[in-house]
């Protein structure tokens, strides 16, 4: 296992060499350490560890101190999802375990405890180790077992921890891992806000969205065909309600990891550029970057200044991931409107390119025009189910049943119920703003279909009936009518 | 004449097999004829030869591990030494020992025994712990009502992901085709070899990690790297010392 260690650390420095010729990235200030004369250690203080997206607040001591880590192992039933449970392994009673702070030259007093009600085995690998296994040899234990260890933070960086218990590629997919920063001692630049978001994987017997306790599928971990992916180790977890949140002004530094176990993340977030971009979670920075690769067992640090309000989304831009997968986190930026720096929406215009070889003389323009003839329930179901497969699937999932703070339900929708225009107005004209379905508040975005009045009204027929809205049939006759009313 | 002699023979037969008959307790165990097997750690050799043994049914219970203590009082819960059973031996019975009013219910399987405390109880049977080999080879007996190498993996995955609901009783889990219950999905069990895959001379000498199981070795030394549910085993049985007591780890004995 030590070649394995050191085959990267041997590649390093030579494509450090090569990123440094080819591109004029930018460096901190880099203490070295020379490791026979280490600094002195005084006195000692207990880590405030914290859970996702909460960073925890940097250590004051001005010198180089004993840090103390108690990080407990836990397996628990939780949730991944809406009606979807999971026997999670982790560090600290949550995915992703919690997030631990140091410095560089800290000394850091490892205690590692398996809960006695625990049925595994664990230890903890620690990226920002110098040593065997970083940590994995010094403290594998049975449940009910405690196993303490210490190692100088050497490097600083973001780095990710996780267990290294055979088998280990289960041990990190049932949710076991996290990130320790090792900062510099002067701390870093001051920022309004640190969040912790991490991306991983889950491979469950169940597909995505599959109600109950799943459990871990060893094949499609093989296939690297996971059903979740996840920011914050649940769809949803940091989401809607829980959204980080940030003023408009505010300045935001993102402490980001992917735990795999398999995937490489495309970090990206939905209208910001990231101004920073601590690559692999090191000390070079970039700058003015849109989408950065987080490998498996990796991290990045990011930094940017909020300008505008709204919410801005961070996926995975492998985008199906996102949204099919649950790979969204979410923060709202609150605040005025700068219109210098976005305008919103000015107008919207048709667009209808001269000549085009599409609009044929004689044939209606305007779908809702076209005159049908009605169908029968039976058709409409058949239609309805298959439209809804092409047009609302993408978002709101299979059954209609969304992803929690994000796209919202459509299977038994009391915001859809309540409504007297049988959704055709959000069809025909797109939703946005702030709403509230079943409980749970939206702010998003849906974009206006073009749909014919045939169409809209099988694919409504469907919502009703198949989707538990009360049912009943919708002609294409009824859309007419609301289009008329509400020219 | 003939008849009965025939009869004679087959007597005479029956008494005279390798003394495996004769010490009452054989209906609590089961036969198991032996043969070879490949084991989920390769060593040097391929496949490993299993010698016929009998195995206990089922797990060793409380009511099972109270007569052993009241019979053999160095082994009660005050009394044990903490070299051979550390703080949490019987953390399940109240410290006056185990009674009818209080307690865990009778059938349920015995935890929170070592190793040492295992093979004392076996040995007290006239019986010994069964062998690494020796249990991997009828763990991997298919269940008797459903005979599916997917039915003995669902039950596995399904105790790993904590999914599985029975009493915790023994012989509430599955018998398999030797007529063996719950060798998964109950509770984990020593083995008299449990850490023969690391062990020195010593068997209480760990003090060296194994190489073997960790990190990117794991799946070059194992015969099959899918098998994660063997994996598993192994890495506990590597995790274990013998003076240990844990709430899941139980024990059944051979001879
Ligand atoms: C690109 C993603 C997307 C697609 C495709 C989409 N929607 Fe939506 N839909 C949304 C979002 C986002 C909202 C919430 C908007 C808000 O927050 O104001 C929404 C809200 C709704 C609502 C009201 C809220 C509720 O749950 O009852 C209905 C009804 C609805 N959509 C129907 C449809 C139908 C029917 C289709 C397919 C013809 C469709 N949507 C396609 C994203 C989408
Ligand atoms: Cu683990």
């Amino acid at each position: 296992m030590n070649s394995i260690h050191n085959f990267p650390k041997l590649l390093l420095p030579l494509l450090a060499a090569v990123i440094l010729l080819l591109a004029p990235a930018c460096q901190r200030d880099k203490q070295k350490f020379n490791t026979d004369n280490l600094p002195p250690i005084k006195g000692e203080v207990m880590a405030k560890l914290t859970v996702a997206p909460e960073v925890p607040p940097r250590i004051q001591a001005k010198t180089n101190t004993k840090v103390i880590v108690h990080l407990e192992i836990v397996e628990q039933v939780m949730r991944l999802a809406d009606g979807v449970e999971y026997n999670f392994w982790t560090f600290g009673g949550v995915v992703p375990g919690k997030f631990i702070r140091v410095r560089q030259g800290d000394l850091v007093e490892f205690h590692l405890h398996n809960h006695p009600d625990n049925m595994f085995p664990h230890n903890i690998d620690l990226h920002a180790v110098t040593g065997p296994g970083g940590g994995a040899e010094a403290t594998l234990i049975a449940p009910g077992k405690s196993a303490q260890f210490s190692f100088r933070a050497l490097n600083e960086g973001l780095y990710v921890y996780h267990c290294a218990t055979a088998p280990v590629g289960m041990h990190i997919a049932n949710g076991m891992y996290g990130l320790i920063l090792v900062e510099p001692l002067a701390g870093m630049s001051p920022v309004d806000h640190e969040f912790y978001v991490m991306q991983s994987e889950f491979y469950t017997s169940g597909r995505f969205g599959e109600r109950g306790l799943q459990e871990f599928d060893m094949q499609k971990a093989l296939d690297e065909n996971p059903d979740y992916v996840v920011m914050n180790g649940a769809v949803g977890a940091s989401a809607g309600e829980n959204a980080m949140q940030v003023k408009v002004g505010e300045t935001v530094r993102l402490f980001l990891g992917n735990g795999g176990p398999n995937l490489v993340s495309s970090f990206h977030a939905i209208g910001e550029i990231f101004d920073k971009v601590y690559i692999e979670g090191g000390s070079m920075y970039t700058e003015n970057v849109q989408t950065t690769l987080i490998p498996a067992g990796g991290s990045a640090i990011v930094e940017f200044k909020c300008e505008v309000p709204g919410t801005l989304h961070l996926v995975d831009h492998s985008i199906f991931r996102a949204f099919n997968k649950g790979a969204i986190a979410q923060i709202k930026v609150i605040g005025e409107e700068n219109h210098d720096v976005f305008s919103g929406k000015e107008k919207e215009t048709v667009y209808l390119p001269e000549g085009s070889a599409i609009q044929k003389v004689g044939e209606r323009k305007d779908a809702s025009e076209e005159v049908v003839s009605e169908r029968t329930l039976e058709e409409r179901l058949e239609k309805g189910e298959s439209l809804y497969k092409q047009n609302c699937l993408a978002c709101h999932m299979d059954q209609g049943k969304g992803v929690i703070g994000v796209f919202p339900p459509l299977n038994n929708s009391d915001f859809l119920q309540a409504r007297d225009d049988k959704g055709f107005g959000i069809i025909v004209n797109g939703l946005q703003g702030e709403i509230v379905v079943n409980g749970t508040s939206y702010n998003n975005i849906m974009p206006a279909m073009h749909m014919s009045d045939d169409n809209i009204a099988s694919v409504m027929t469907y919502i009703f009936t198949e989707l538990n809205n009360g049912g009943g049939l919708i002609n294409a006759a009824d859309v007419r009518q609301w289009r008329e009313k509400n020219k | 004449m003939k008849i009965i002699g025939f009869y004679k023979l087959l007597i005479i037969g029956l008494l005279c097999l390798p003394g495996l008959k004769s010490s009452g307790q054989q209906q609590d165990m089961a036969f198991i004829e032996g043969g070879t097997y490949k084991p989920f750690v390769k060593g040097d050799k391929e496949e490993v030869p299993v010698n016929a043994f009998w195995m206990d049914k089922k797990a060793v219970t409380n009511t099972d591990y109270q007569r052993f203590v009241e019979a053999n009082p160095q082994w009660s819960k005050e009394n044990a030494k903490r070299i051979f059973a550390d703080s949490n031996y019987l953390y399940h019975w109240p410290d006056s020992g185990l009674s009818q009013h209080s307690g865990p219910p009778d059938g349920a399987p015995v935890v929170n025994v070592s190793w040492f405390a295992a093979k004392a109880y076996c040995e007290w049977q006239n019986k010994r712990l069964p062998k690494l080999h020796e249990w991997e080879f009828v763990a991997r007996a298919f269940p008797k009502n459903d005979v599916s190498a997917d039915s003995l993996q669902r039950i596995i995955s399904d105790w790993y992901s904590n999914r599985l609901k029975h009493d915790f009783l023994v012989g509430s889990v599955y018998q398999n085709t030797y007529g063996v219950w719950d060798m998964h999905g109950l509770v984990w069990e020593w083995v008299y070899d449990f850490n023969s895959i690391v062990m020195n001379n010593d068997g209480r000498n760990q003090e060296e990690m194994p190489e073997g199981l960790f990190c990117g070795s794991a799946s070059l030394n194992a015969n099959d790297a899918t098998d994660y549910a063997a994996f598993v085993r192994f890495a506990f049985r590597t995790s274990l010392k013998g003076n240990y007591n844990l709430r899941k780890l139980g024990f059944r004995c051979a001879k």
